[in-house]
């Protein structure tokens, strides 16, 4: 399938600062898709670049196979969600809606009935008269989605719409906005820094850091094989296992890790033996019991913290070899307290060999 | 509510502030009931009052006509000083634009240099390009000098723009024209409002350019001075009078408009 989307060898400098390094990336049609990192991994620039407010300093991006780099926003079939939602203030929210169509030159009866269809969508045809300033926050966000929706593009861009909104609102929000994708069937390219939104929304995350793409994934793939330090880090929580690589032996390496000896997935990175390496090990990937299991590899440690956090309890254990892990247990697992004895075990494929 | 000087006591500040009133107004109050007296000459007091001077003055043609030549200079100067001061204000807040400061500095300058000197230097511009003096020439001289204040009312309201409001509609299909009319405009129609009713009052008001610059044609400040020259009346009260309260009116309905937008 052609994709929707393709960047090729996209690279923009502002001045001497380089913010997107040689972009590769192809977004097939009718996805979800997520461009995360911190401020400043070049996320923003990347969607600006695709809706013609910034051009790339080099390279090419094609939206369903035309070359488009150089055209102005106007020109291109992409609508954009703004951070702030960009109401026009002095229009109410049916005009504020009907913007696009007009500029298209549709008829006015015609224009009338996509309008009301789209608010209708978001249940807000009762607030089509009213103007920006009297709707709430997540009102506004809806008006907006809808005003970028109305003139039928082949990609929806959603710059960080949802970092305006309480934590309640948004995640309501979230569930709103993957509907709508769905009923729709158009490309979202959504823009985060927030690892949770990525995940919950998602169909293919593209994890960035520094102008460059670290991971590019569905959320599963990501979350249980990151492939890097950073994409570990990035998503969720995570311990690091750092040690010499003893062994490699089919798809396992075992790891020397300060004097104990673990084994980890080498998800298809291919380190020499005897240089170090990391691997990333979820903290609900591991087991905590009482007694050193017979078959399996296992470390041994002291629980030297536990915090209950609602929906889980993460147990923080010194283990022998002076190393620490964070572990998580069920809520109720009240019997593991501060200062016992513990053996720690897990399974093999869950501690991911990371290419740094 | 802040409160300053709160140890001093509270009727003592109030007081201050309605002498202030009282010296405002009172000259205006007097003016207006002088204009009432059926007498000739200006002083008090009144021992009988008419409306007969109002009648006077509004059947007299010279003062019409130049209420009507003082509406349309202030008329065309609000139109040239518009365009002239929404097009600097664009320029100043053009992003990466050069000298923005100089330019600004520049535009302002008019409404802080004496109105004498300004006169003046007009009149031998105008003089060294050979364009007579007259209408086109006070319109000139009144539109320097209404510039900076649409300038300023325009750049204000620029500041507090949304940056991305012309970001979204280039992107819903307009191109920079487009979006310049359809959404910086009304964005900036409060602030063109109270900067438009700024320049025809400035303009009307304005006595030494127009005396530097003016033809035979008098306008209304003129005439008022020319009739004040020729003795004080009670008719001279009666055209201040009218001109005070249509000035105001059109001043405080501004003010609604613009305060009413910017609520919105």
């Amino acid at each position: 399938m052609q994709p929707v989307v393709h960047f090729r060898n996209v690279n923009k400098y502002y001045g001497s600062s380089l913010a997107v390094d040689n972009l590769d990336l192809a977004i097939e049609p009718g996805q979800f898709v997520t461009l995360l990192g911190p401020s400043g991994c070049g996320k923003s620039t990347t969607l600006r670049m695709l809706g013609g407010f910034e051009m790339p300093t080099s390279g090419e991006i094609f939206l369903d196979g035309q070359e488009i780099s150089q055209l102005p926003p106007n020109k291109r079939n992409v609508n954009i969600v703004f951070q702030d939602y960009a109401l026009f203030p002095h229009l109410n929210v049916r005009r504020n809606v009907a913007f696009g169509l007009e500029l298209k030159g549709m008829a006015s009866d015609a224009i009338h009935k996509r309008t009301m269809e789209l608010l209708s969508l978001v249940k807000l045809t009762d607030f089509a008269e009213r103007m920006p300033g009297q709707l709430s926050g997540g009102q506004r966000q809806r008006v907006a989605l809808m005003r970028a929706l109305a003139p039928n593009p082949n990609v929806l861009l959603l710059d960080e719409p949802l970092s305006a909104l309480d934590a309640k609102l948004r995640q309501q929000m979230q569930i709103e906005l993957k509907s709508i994708q769905k009923t729709t069937g158009k490309t979202f390219i959504f823009v985060t820094h927030d690892q949770e939104e990525a995940l919950t929304m998602s169909d293919v995350v593209v994890v960035m850091n520094a102008g460059r793409i670290e991971q590019m994934g569905d959320p599963h793939t990501l979350y249980a094989k990151p492939r890097s330090r950073f994409v570990a880090n990035f998503i969720g929580e995570t311990n690091f296992i750092e040690g010499k690589l003893k062994a490699v032996d089919g798809g396992l390496a075992a790891i020397e890790w300060n004097g104990s000896v673990v084994h980890a997935n080498l998800n298809g990175h291919g380190p020499a033996v005897g240089s170090t390496v990391a691997a990333a090990l979820r903290p609900e990937a591991i087991t905590v019991i009482s007694e050193k299991p017979a078959n399996t590899i296992a470390v041994s440690g002291q629980i030297t913290q536990r915090i209950f956090k609602g929906d889980h309890t993460s147990l923080t254990v010194s283990l022998a070899n002076g190393q620490s892990l964070v572990a998580q247990l069920d809520p109720v697992a009240l019997s593991r307290v501060t200062g016992d004895d513990v053996w720690l075990t897990w399974r093999e494929s869950d501690a991911v060999v990371l290419a740094d | 509510m802040r409160s300053y000087f709160s140890d001093i006591p509270k009727t003592a500040l109030q007081a201050s502030y309605w002498l202030f009133v009282i010296y405002l107004l009172l000259p205006l109050a007097l003016m207006m009931a002088i204009s009432f007296k059926d007498a000739n000459f200006v002083a008090f007091p009144i021992d009988k009052w008419t409306l007969k001077w109002y009648a006077q003055v509004l059947q007299d043609r010279q003062f019409l006509e130049a209420c009507l030549y003082s509406i349309f200079i202030a008329l065309m100067t609000t139109l040239f000083a518009t365009i002239v001061g929404v097009w600097i204000a664009l320029l100043i807040s053009t992003e990466g634009m050069i000298a923005r400061s100089v330019i600004f500095a520049l535009a302002c300058l008019p409404a802080v240099v004496p109105g004498l000197i300004n006169a003046i230097s007009m009149r031998i511009f105008i003089r060294v390009l050979d364009i007579p003096t007259g209408t086109g020439a006070i319109i000139l001289g009144h539109t320097v000098h209404a510039v900076p204040f649409v300038v300023i009312m325009v750049l204000t309201r620029l500041r507090s723009m949304p940056n991305n409001l012309v970001d979204a509609a280039r992107d819903l299909g307009a191109d920079s024209f487009v979006a310049f009319m359809r959404v910086t405009l009304p964005y900036l129609a409060p602030a063109l409002a109270g900067g438009m009713v700024f320049c025809v009052l400035t303009s009307i008001d304005d006595f030494v350019r127009t005396f530097f610059l003016g033809g035979y044609q008098t306008t209304l400040p003129m005439l008022i001075f020319a009739k004040v020259q020729g003795g004080m009346s009670p008719e001279i009260n009666a055209m201040a009078t009218l001109v005070l309260i249509v000035t105001a009116a059109i001043g405080l309905y501004a003010e609604h408009l613009t305060r009413r937008s910017r609520t919105r």
